[in-house]
């Protein structure tokens, strides 16, 4: 088999050594560079696409915050006027009932004192009616009894004084 | 015993014949070079085998460190704006590494043939006048020539074509001499063989004389020299110079 030059420079193989040099510049940038470029691009892409939502995340989240707060602030903002109109109404309302049983208590009071006013009138009216007829009796049993006259006399007039007195 | 170093094998010769440049041969070169590419093809595509956004195998982070490494080797140097070179230095340093390193299949590396380093410094030399004439003009170009007296001219372009023929003969004398002395090691080592069991008498040492058993050994511990190292010092520094003289260029701007 034939042998090249040992050193030296064959025109053919310096031109395809040229070809081939530039062939795996492109194999490498095709097979090598741009898959791995495109992957990393990529990455890069969905690493900001991330760190961009957690950002939007934060700043929602911080809305939200706020918004609650602003909210717990007008919730206990209403619940103190809440509360202090309740204990407003209830004040009113106590004043209210109170009075009314203080009124209720004197009407119940004057109705009562009227009636006892009524009944007393009454009692002494009977107690007058029986005071007669126990007196017509008494003296029915007198008369039936020998007595004489100066105690009846007597009699009569201490009960006349009696009743007297007592009405 | 004799060593016989010889220059790579022709497989094939054309009939035809193209004026100046001569018969086209295929040579050892030429074809080892194709499986050069084809073993760098092979591991690309297999290192950028189903790529993931997320949970990359480890074949995936050596491609990225590849590639990472790459970019930060020429841009650190040249500069962002020389971003396209990036491809041209990776193939510039996979063909040479694998080209270098495919001596050890014992394959003649397409890197011990002079008319490779000669294509790739040519295409440098290209690069290098290419990038002086962008950034001087070509009445600069024509006037770096002169200076700083006239009567340097020749030098000045004895200097300018030295810079690529420099750069070939490094690379392909540093390959080349590993060849070489690989070689002499070898014959040494069979010599060196026969003559020790050449000593046992009898019918056992003409046998085991015929045997070269001290090749065993010393050959692998020199090729960590030869042809590990030097192969990859090389690819190294014929990327770097590269690189080196066309930021130079550059940065005179």
């Amino acid at each position: 088999m034939d042998t090249q030059g040992l050193v030296g420079i064959v025109p053919w193989t310096l031109i395809a050594q040229l070809c081939n040099l530039f062939i795996q510049l492109w194999l490498i940038k095709k097979f090598l560079l741009t898959p791995v470029r495109n992957i990393l691009k990529k990455r890069q892409e969905m690493t900001d696409a991330k760190i961009q939502e957690a950002e939007q995340a934060k700043t929602e989240a911080h809305a939200i915050k706020a918004e609650y707060e602003q909210n717990m602030l007008a919730a206990k903002e209403k619940a103190n006027e809440i509360l202090a109109s309740a204990q407003k109404t209830a004040d009113n309302q106590a004043e209210v009932i109170l009075q009314e049983a203080n009124q209720q208590a004197a009407q119940l009071k004057a109705k009562a004192e009227r009636e006892i006013a009524q009944e007393k009138k009454k009692a002494v009216n009977e107690l007058k009616n029986e005071i007669g007829d126990i007196a017509v009796e008494i003296a029915g049993k007198v008369i039936d009894r020998e007595v004489k006259e100066s105690d009846h006399e007597k009699l009569i007039d201490d009960f006349i004084l009696n009743i007297g007195n007592e009405s | 015993m004799d060593i016989n170093i010889v220059g790579p094998k022709v497989f094939w010769t054309s009939s035809w014949e193209v004026p100046i440049l001569g018969k086209f041969q295929l040579s050892e070169t030429i074809l080892v070079s194709w499986l050069v590419m084809a073993v760098i093809t092979l591991v690309c595509i297999f290192l950028t085998r189903d790529l993931k956004v997320e949970n990359i195998s480890k074949r995936q982070a050596l491609a990225e460190f590849i590639v990472e490494k790459l970019d930060n080797f020429v841009l650190g140097n040249m500069g962002e704006r020389f971003r396209y070179m990036i491809p041209f230095i990776g193939a510039l340093f996979a063909t040479s590494l694998v080209s270098n390193l495919i001596s050890l299949t014992g394959l003649r590396s397409p890197t011990a043939d002079l008319s490779t380093e000669a294509a790739w410094a040519l295409v440098v030399f290209i690069m290098i006048t290419r990038q002086k004439l962008k950034t001087n003009g070509l009445g600069g170009y024509l006037k770096g020539f002169t200076e700083p007296i006239f009567v340097m001219t020749p030098f000045n372009i004895l200097g300018e074509i030295s810079t690529p023929v420099s750069m070939a003969c490094r690379h392909f004398g540093n390959i080349f001499s590993g060849i070489v002395i690989n070689a002499l090691i070898y014959g040494a080592l069979a010599v060196a063989s026969s003559a020790l069991l050449g000593l046992i008498p009898g019918a056992v040492g003409a046998v085991l004389s015929q045997i070269p058993i001290l090749q065993v050994g010393l050959p692998a511990i020199t090729s960590v020299y030869f042809d590990w190292f030097t192969g990859c010092m090389q690819a190294f520094i014929f990327s770097m110079l590269t690189i080196m003289y066309i930021a130079v260029e550059a940065e005179a701007e």
